[in-house]
């Protein structure tokens, strides 16, 4: 079997591996701040999983928007480049998805005294968890690239409704989970300077992460393809 | 506008001509609704706290057996290709199927209210409400399988495909339509249930427009 060859489109860059390597060591750092920020006067130190939880949930959101985009880019450009992005965003959304599930799980047992339960926030993430993990295994259903690419664009659009939903669930239905932290409708931060440091941290360490992380799927993507068509 | 009402026509006098589908989509809700009266025990209490549940369950079920219809016999008679050489704009393909897809959908989630009433001791008396819901929620379901089904029409394993991508879009149309039929069967005043009703049109409208916007660009190659 001959490796695919190397081309000036997939390579392996510097600016690939460097944002990678600065985000994993923002998220070592974040990590370390965040144990390290002060309890919350109801919560106590169980709060600090907060500084992972809501950056995890952004990215998970960003990511539903970043692959919208790509997708929306590949229906009209016919670039299956896009395509490839598309794709590396979701399955990177998918990772940070399941993580804001995982931690928020672990602080709903100590606060909520459930792991689970079935209110607007936590049903309509669960349900754009689903829709994204349905995009992936339509993606590894079909052969033909056109059509995957074609298939996977429709279902990146229309899952995409559904994040402003989930968003704004909180508000709109004013269910057990707090509100946001930091409301983007209004701008509004509703928490304090103290612990928003290390939460902006980790925003900025995950961040990295996702686009580095991005990149390199993007990358592994289009070696695939290349080899595909060799 | 003529070659919408055409085209669902057509499709519709196919179906009922056909039997096969539509007969086995409503005999499986029969059999699907004994199952789940004898789940829920014999005793009408707990009977008709489960019927908006059974309800829609039973008509989202319904809905992707009857959705690879929308484009099954055009792939098998090859007619597809003829349907989109014909000249102007595509959305009314999209459109022409989804009122078949509505009707058709309508049509046996009548039955199905029905049945349950019968069944379930579903309580009539906001019959319009019911309806009213019913016509919703079959529009917002028909909206995305009906893509779907479009979109996954030349697919070889979209049987297994389609609820698999239908479910998890299709549960806010459900969620929201199986809340403002529970609320109906509660006898609470339309006013609380607003919000749900509220929902169920913003997402129809939303889903409607988008697919309808998107389906062009799904079918062409």
């Amino acid at each position: 079997m001959q490796l695919a060859r190397s081309s000036p489109t997939n390579r392996l860059d510097y600016l690939t591996l460097g944002i990678l390597g600065l985000g994993i060591i923002g998220v070592v750092w974040g990590f370390f701040a965040a144990m390290s920020s002060p309890p919350d006067q109801s919560q106590g130190y169980v709060a600090r999983i907060f500084h992972l939880h809501v950056p995890m949930a952004w990215m998970a959101y960003a990511a539903s928007f970043v692959a919208l985009g790509y997708s929306v880019a590949y229906l009209v450009r016919r670039k299956a480049h896009h395509d490839r992005l598309a794709a590396a965003t979701v399955e990177v959304g998918l990772i940070f998805m399941a993580l804001t599930l995982l931690t928020g799980m672990l602080w709903a047992r100590p606060t909520w005294g459930v792991y689970w339960d079935w209110e607007p926030r936590l049903t309509t993430t669960a349900i754009l968890f689903a829709i994204y993990v349905g995009y992936v295994v339509v993606r590894g259903a079909i052969e033909d690239p056109e059509l995957r690419a074609k298939a996977a664009a429709g279902v990146a659009i229309l899952g995409a409704i559904n994040v402003p939903i989930s968003y704004m669930s909180v508000k709109w239905w004013r269910s057990l989970h707090q509100t946001q932290s930091i409301d983007l409708t209004t701008g509004k931060i509703n928490v304090d300077a103290a612990i928003l440091i290390p939460m902006l941290i980790n925003l900025a360490a995950f961040t990295l992460v996702f686009i580095g992380l991005i990149r390199l799927r993007a990358l592994i993507a289009a070696r695939e393809a290349a080899r595909e068509e060799a | 506008m003529q070659r919408i009402l055409w085209l669902a026509w057509r499709d519709l006098v196919l179906e009922f001509r056909g039997r096969t589908g539509i007969l086995s989509a409503v005999f499986f809700l029969a059999v699907m609704l004994f199952i789940l009266a004898m789940a829920f025990g014999p005793s009408p209490q707990a009977l008709r706290q489960a019927a908006p549940g059974v309800l829609w369950v039973a008509l989202a079920f319904a809905g992707s057996l009857l959705a690879g219809r929308a484009f099954g016999l055009e792939v098998e008679d090859g007619t597809l290709d003829e349907l989109l050489l014909t000249p102007g704009s595509r959305e009314w393909i999209y459109f022409g199927k989804l009122l078949f897809q509505f009707t058709l959908l309508l049509g046996v989630g009548l039955a199905l209210l029905g049945l349950t009433a019968g069944l379930f001791y579903l309580p009539m008396q906001s019959w319009p409400w019911y309806i009213l819901t019913l016509l919703l929620g079959s529009l917002g379901y028909a909206a995305i399988s009906t893509f779907y089904a479009g979109m996954l029409a030349r697919l070889r394993g979209r049987e297994v495909l389609l609820p698999l991508l239908l479910f998890p879009l299709v549960i806010p149309v459900v969620l929201a339509a199986v809340r403002l039929t529970q609320g109906l069967a509660e006898g609470l005043p339309i006013v609380e249930l607003a919000d749900w009703l509220r929902l169920l049109l913003v997402f129809d409208v939303v889903y409607v427009t988008l697919c309808a916007v998107i389906f062009p660009y799904m079918l062409e190659g």
